[in-house]
């Protein structure tokens, strides 16, 4: 049996046994509705105020300025359609890194009249605030930029678009879904006026995320219903999932200042280690201004998936810059807007690490990713000739 | 993805890799929607492939599809190797995915260009031959 590596934390993580403990009374004895007004619906109630209590303690807001969702994406929807809506018309600015979340709801806010500039990234995958400045409108109502990007990890100058859009009065709309619980974030510091965070990257349960919203930000419902969530969000509260969430969230702030010390180290040995070991590699984003788990390389002369395969045979679990649907290979977006030529984006490899990830880990993968690059190699024409 | 047990057994130890100099006929395909590249190498001796080589670029069904097709091409009559078709790569794999049926299509192509590549090249010496006794 080969050791097993876990190295996609980007993708999802493990929950925190912890965190399993916390949520297991809320799928039994308090399984109540927390809209109901008796003992079950009030038992349930209380646990889904802790979790928002935990959450908005964590990011310093007021506890009726955070909000409950299913994922991510339903943060990044709700934030940019809820500001969209509530004017009517107008001009958004984002990224063409954005997370798909962002990307295609803005190509669907198109469809619908409204105007978006895509602005585009540096070879480091950063985006120039002064870009930010050029492209607002009078009819501007909405700035949304992701925090870091999940491929290359890259930390977006989120301070400094927060105080263009702050001194021009637009909302600003921040991604955090790969920062929450990882880096700090500073929402009055970052001029930040909406905020999506997630629980399954910071090893809490699938199925839950939240939205910051800060008060008074002018937004509408995009989903009709009840009356939950301050009539935000509409569907019964996930519980469980927040209770869940919430602790997880708990046991970030006491470990996240380390954990990200730890992780910056471990990932630049694993790059040095690689980078000593295998000829014609590149570190795609920026050197420093990275997630502390986040490393993104190309392999040239190699296609991702055979190496994400090989690895997977060794028990190596790592993720492909390119995705093949149906027999199309498409390299990153997220590469392709930083400039990587194709011939090298073709051979992304993206390694995220997390907490239960250690020395002994990196040394296995250092000692497999070398000779399964140099064998694929050696089948390949294009490194022959 | 799932991938037979056959399939990985290809990718981990292909077989009949690397590259052939003094090959009697090489044929190349590619697949455009991915930019998966597969190239086959031919030894002939009276009519039948007596030795065969592959260098591929692509990802694990490719590259396993590759070794596959090269078994499948050693020791059968050239002419037989005009008609490999996928779905005989395709089962000698156990099966591909649906999303991956593309490393069948490219390594039959690229037998198959091989193949003509070889027949090609004896018609042209024979009308040489033909040529020179005249």
């Amino acid at each position: 049996m080969n050791r097993r590596v876990y190295l996609d934390h980007n993708a999802s993580t493990p929950v925190h046994p912890e965190v399993v403990a916390a949520m297991l009374p809320y799928f039994g004895e308090c399984f109540g509705n927390p809209s109901s007004i008796h003992a079950f619906g009030r038992e349930a109630r209380e646990g889904l105020e802790i979790g928002r209590e935990q959450i908005a303690c964590f990011l310093r807001v007021g506890k009726e300025e955070v909000i409950f969702t299913s994922g991510g994406t339903e943060s990044d929807n709700l934030a940019i359609k809820g500001v969209a809506g509530a004017r009517g018309a107008g001009h958004i600015i984002t990224s063409q890194i954005e997370h798909h979340a962002v990307l295609r709801t803005c190509q669907f806010l198109e469809s619908q009249g409204f105007a978006v500039t895509y602005l585009p990234v540096g070879g480091d995958g950063v985006v120039d605030p002064d870009d930010v400045r050029w492209a607002i409108r009078p009819d501007t109502i909405l700035i949304t930029i992701m925090h870091a990007n999940s491929e290359v990890g890259t930390i977006q100058p989120v301070e400094a678009v927060g105080a263009i859009a702050r001194e021009r009065g637009i909302p600003f709309h921040v991604d955090a879904v790969q920062t929450f619980g990882k880096i700090p974030i500073d929402l009055d510091a970052f001029g930040i006026d909406l905020l999506s965070f997630s629980s399954h990257k910071i090893y809490g349960p699938k199925g839950v995320a939240g939205l910051y919203i800060r008060k008074r930000t002018k937004m509408v419902a995009i989903q009709q219903g009840g009356e939950h969530e301050r009539r935000r969000r509409a569907g019964t509260e996930n519980v469980s999932g927040i209770v869940g969430f919430g602790k997880a969230v708990e046991i970030r702030s006491r470990e996240m200042d380390a954990e990200a010390v730890r992780l910056t180290a471990l990932r630049n040995r694993f790059w040095a280690g690689v980078s000593a070991r295998v000829p014609e590699v590149r570190l795609n984003g920026h050197p420093t201004r990275r997630l502390p788990g986040t490393l993104n390389m190309c392999f040239r002369h190699v296609e991702s998936e055979s190496i994400v395969l090989g690895l997977d045979l060794k028990g190596v679990g790592v993720s492909a810059g390119s995705a093949c649907t149906s027999g199309n290979v498409e390299p990153s977006y997220v590469l392709v807007a930083m400039g990587v030529p194709l011939d090298w984006a073709m051979g992304a490899v993206r390694a995220t690490l997390g907490r239960d990830n250690s020395d002994a880990d990196i040394d296995y993968v250092l000692e497999v990713l070398p000779p399964l690059v140099e064998r694929l190699r050696s089948l390949s024409p294009a490194a022959v000739s | 993805m799932n991938y037979s047990e056959t399939l990985i057994n290809h990718f981990r130890h292909p077989r009949n890799a690397g590259m052939m100099r003094d090959h009697d006929g090489v044929g190349e395909a590619t697949f455009d929607g991915c930019g998966d590249l597969a190239r086959f190498y031919l030894k002939v001796i009276d009519g039948r492939v007596a030795d065969v080589r592959f260098q591929t670029y692509g990802c694990g069904p490719t590259i396993a599809a590759s070794s596959a097709g090269s078994e499948l091409a050693a020791g059968r009559p050239v002419a037989e190797l005009l008609t490999l078709s996928e779905a005989e790569i395709t089962a000698a794999l156990d099966g591909l995915p649906a999303e991956r049926v593309h490393a069948a299509r490219v390594v039959a192509g690229a037998i198959r260009t091989a193949a003509r590549d070889y027949l090609a090249r004896r018609e042209r010496s024979s009308e040489a031959k033909a040529g020179r006794h005249v």
